[in-house]
């Protein structure tokens, strides 16, 4: 017996470390936007002072003049310096989401199947738990997340194929903030989505309209019953009872789930706090809920009865992961107008550049070059290990005995060995 | 000059010092690291593999509670960022969680970028040892084996239960806990059930475990995969000593078909289609495997037999899942499997560690730096001299 989605679900480092209420995510992201904060205004002041210094001493040696505006992206006012401007938590969230919508069409141009694209995505959502975009920018990131997920999924195109798919990214520019994501996604690489979950549900229902559905345990139904009562359905929610025949309902059927999976599954679902929040069978239900509530409630009917408490319980949850998926702005039901749309849009468009605009003036000056950065920190580390590696063989030298000189002998020294390290 | 300086590049890029602010997920990091007591003294590791070095160490808050921790070595040779073989390694591990497959307690990294998995501590050797060691030393019975098996096999189910191919299943991947508990490890090709029509690589699974379909050159396979490297493992187990060596692809490819009969497409339909089909032997070959097996594995008996043939039917649809052979008679029938705490266990291993382990390891023949397929090429050699 395969074990099921939610049977995987239970052990998943998802539900474990990455599923939360919203009070906690509430929480988290303001202590990220916090920290952020803090340390953009105390590394934008330091700069200041220090160009400030730099403007002293060069205006007493050389001409005036030379040193204005040196450095960053926080430009220098003389006089009264203006406080940093800093996201709020609401916007910062607003730009993760929108480099999440990026990052969708980023995964179809790289032509990545939905899943691997979906993980990065969600490699993107959870960075950004413990890191604020002040800090650390998030087109970069994004371009990494989803090289991540592809070398992760069987999808490694290469590095130098993939940076030849964007204009002016060098190689360096993407994997150098790989470490600090692998870090911040806390060694956490599996993501559980809710694709293969709808699958099955939907696979399921249509062996139930075709009445070969063998009912749950609960159900004192025979499939033949349950074919019978499904043929019955209303069309909407809260419509009367209507015939189908067996052909209309697998359209039907087939229907919803198109409409659950194009336009729900892969935009909103990928787009909102979902994941976080809810379990991917609650994820595929709710956007099924969307495509077609009559339906979605019988077949919910069939897995527990609906007048046990547990059946309340769970509508009220796929309604509340409904109304998220539903609110955002990508979610774009039959029944909206092409004007409605597209103002929609356009308020949408106007939101992001301003966001993108104010980023700009509030980014983290420390953080501003990844590339930098890294070799930096390679750069320390390998000092830090060099003085290890130092008092380790001046131990080794005194405790060594005569059968260990001849296994590392034996072994070749460490760094050796990797250089061999065929693969 | 303007220009230059003004670009962001300006700005002095360095780490943050001991006392300097750190991030959150550094923070975490760091919190995870200090969890674990590691001793990284010279002569005190646990082993060394071809990506890793293996250290022991135990909690911080319970001396007792030992464990291996793993130190993934930077491959010189990988290009893309950091080499998705440990990666996968997380991936997997993280999420499964059943008592015969090695225990992932944790994963840190160290300042220099160096990824550590803090694993469960399996002191008692691996199931190669244990089938190499000569019998003077150990002697283990079809109850013994019965128990070992069963405890594999579960492991092998409970991965694919969960959509997951190990690919690289072997004895030397099987360890054993100090409780006599085998534990299915290195999960370093691990991946998951593809979709159909996706392509797949075949040059996984150490190659005298590899089963026909990649030797043929399948696009797309699945779980029974690991079906037939359990399988191998189980008639090394009972004949105590390699089953199929081969030096090269090429010749594993005949070592099977001498074995198991050159397939064709009534005993395999499609198999006429596989890339590599046109290399097989002319004339086929006739099976040998039923007079082969019934004159050298008494230890299983009849009906162990029917489960290992089961394993190694050489067409992967009729290849039985590990699920099936769980559920087979076998396990329940006489002899009864010996219970786990009086499973004969390999000599030295499983108390404190020899010293020279290292030594006598790297005497039986692992070189430096030598890569999978060199060692197992090195493995026929070992076989064939004793054959
Ligand atoms: N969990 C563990 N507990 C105790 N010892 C271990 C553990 N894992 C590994 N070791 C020891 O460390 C050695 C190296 O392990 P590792 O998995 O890195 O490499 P390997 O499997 O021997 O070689 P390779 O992966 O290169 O083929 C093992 O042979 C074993 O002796």
């Amino acid at each position: 017996m395969p074990l099921t989605e939610d049977d995987l679900y239970r052990t998943s480092t998802q539900y474990k470390y990455w599923s939360f209420t919203s009070a906690q995510l509430a929480t988290q992201r303001e202590t990220t936007n916090l920290q952020a904060t803090e340390r953009v205004k105390a590394n934008v002041a330091r700069q200041r002072a220090a160009r400030a210094r730099s403007q002293v001493e060069s205006a007493n040696t050389s001409d005036a003049g030379s040193g204005v505006e040196t450095g960053g992206n926080t430009p220098l006012h003389l006089g009264a310096e203006k406080e940093v401007n800093c996201l709020t938590v609401a916007e910062e969230k607003k730009l993760v989401d929108t480099f999440c919508e990026r990052a969708l069409e980023l995964g179809s141009f790289l032509k990545f199947p939905i899943d691997v694209t979906a993980t990065g995505i969600q490699f993107l959502r959870r960075f950004y738990l413990l890191n604020s975009p002040m800090t650390y920018e998030p087109q970069t990131i994004s371009r990494t997340a989803m090289f991540l997920a592809g070398k992760l999924n069987n999808h490694n195109v290469g590095i130098e194929k993939y940076v030849a798919k964007f204009p002016k990214v060098t190689a360096e520019q993407v994997l150098a903030p790989e470490y600090l994501l692998v870090q911040g996604l806390r060694f956490h690489f599996q993501v559980r989505h809710p694709f293969h979950g709808l699958k099955g549900g939907h696979l399921e229902m249509m062996e139930m309209a075709r009445g070969n559905a063998a009912p749950a345990p609960h159900c004192t139904e025979t499939r033949e019953e349950l074919q019978k009562a499904m043929l019955a359905l209303p069309k909407h929610a809260r419509g009367n009872p209507q015939p189908w025949t067996v052909e209309q309902m697998e359209k039907r059927i087939t229907q919803a789930y198109g409409f659950a999976d194009k336009r729900i599954l892969k935009g909103p679902a990928q787009l909102t706090d979902a994941y976080f929040l809810y379990t991917p069978s609650q994820i595929w239900l709710a956007a099924h809920l969307l495509a077609d509530e009559p339906l979605t409630l019988f077949y919910l009917s069939t897995k527990a009865p609906p007048t046990s408490p547990l059946h309340e319980k769970l509508l009220a949850t796929l309604r509340a992961c409904a109304a998220l998926l539903s609110a955002h702005h990508t979610y774009k039901p039959d029944t909206l107008s092409a004007a409605e749309k597209e103002a929609r849009d356009k308020l949408e468009k106007e939101q992001v550049s301003a966001l993108i605009r104010k980023l700009k003036h509030c980014r983290d000056p420390d953080k501003m070059d990844l590339v930098k950065l890294n070799a930096a920190q390679k750069r320390d580390a390998v000092r830090a290990d060099g003085e290890l590696e130092e008092s380790v063989a001046k131990r080794r030298k005194v405790q060594r005995e005569g059968f260990e000189k001849q296994a590392d002998d034996f072994w070749g020294p460490e760094l050796k060995k990797e250089a061999n390290g065929t693969k | 000059m303007l220009q230059s300086t003004r670009s962001p590049a300006s700005t002095t890029a360095s780490s943050p010092g001991p006392d300097g602010p750190t991030d959150l997920s550094q923070q975490i990091n760091d919190s995870v690291r200090h969890r674990f007591v590691i001793d990284t003294r010279p002569g005190h590791k646990l082993g060394e593999g071809t990506y890793a070095i293996v250290f022991s160490g135990h909690y911080r808050t319970d001396p007792t509670h030992l464990v291996a921790v793993k130190r993934i070595k930077k491959n010189a040779d990988y290009h893309d960022g950091i080499a998705p073989d440990a990666f996968r390694e997380i991936q997997f591990l993280s999420e499964l969680s059943h008592p015969n497959i090695i225990t992932l307690h944790a994963v840190f990294s160290t300042k220099s970028q160096t990824l550590s998995l803090v694993l469960e501590h399996l002191p008692g050797g691996d199931l190669e040892q244990l089938f190499q060691t000569p019998r003077d030393q150990l002697a283990y019975s079809a109850s013994d084996f019965k128990a070992w098996a069963l405890m594999l096999l579960r492991a092998v189910a409970f991965i694919h239960a969960s959509g997951i191919l190990h690919r690289d299943i072997k004895g030397n991947n099987i360890l054993i806990a100090a409780d006599n508990t085998l534990k299915l490890a290195d999960f370093g090709l691990a991946r998951a059930f593809a979709e159909p029509g996706r392509n797949m690589t075949h040059q996984v699974i150490t190659r005298f475990y590899r089963p026909p379909e990649l030797l043929y050159g399948a696009m797309h396979y699945g779980a029974a995969v690991d079906v037939w490297s359990t399988g191998v493992v189980l008639v090394e187990l009972c004949i105590r000593d390699f089953f199929l060596p081969a030096n090269t692809d090429v010749e594993q490819f005949h070592v099977v078909e001498h074995m198991f009969g050159t397939p064709t497409e009534e005993s395999w339909p499609g198999v006429s289609s596989l890339p590599f089909y046109n290399l097989s032997s002319a004339p086929p070959k006739q099976a040998q495997w039923r007079a082969w097996a019934g004159a050298r594995l008494q230890m299983l008996g009849g009906d162990g037999l029917e489960v290992v043939s089961g394993m190694l039917a050489v067409d992967p649809r009729r290849r039985w899942s590990a699920e099936r052979v769980l559920r087979h008679a076998y396990w329940g029938n006489e002899p009864q499997m010996t219970r786990k705490e009086l499973l004969p266990r390999v000599p030295g291993k499983g108390g404190k560690k020899k010293v020279g382990e290292d030594l006598k390891r790297g005497a039986e023949g692992e070189g430096e730096g030598e890569g999978r397929v060199e060692k197992v090429a090195r493995k026929l050699d070992f076989g064939s001299m004793r054959n």
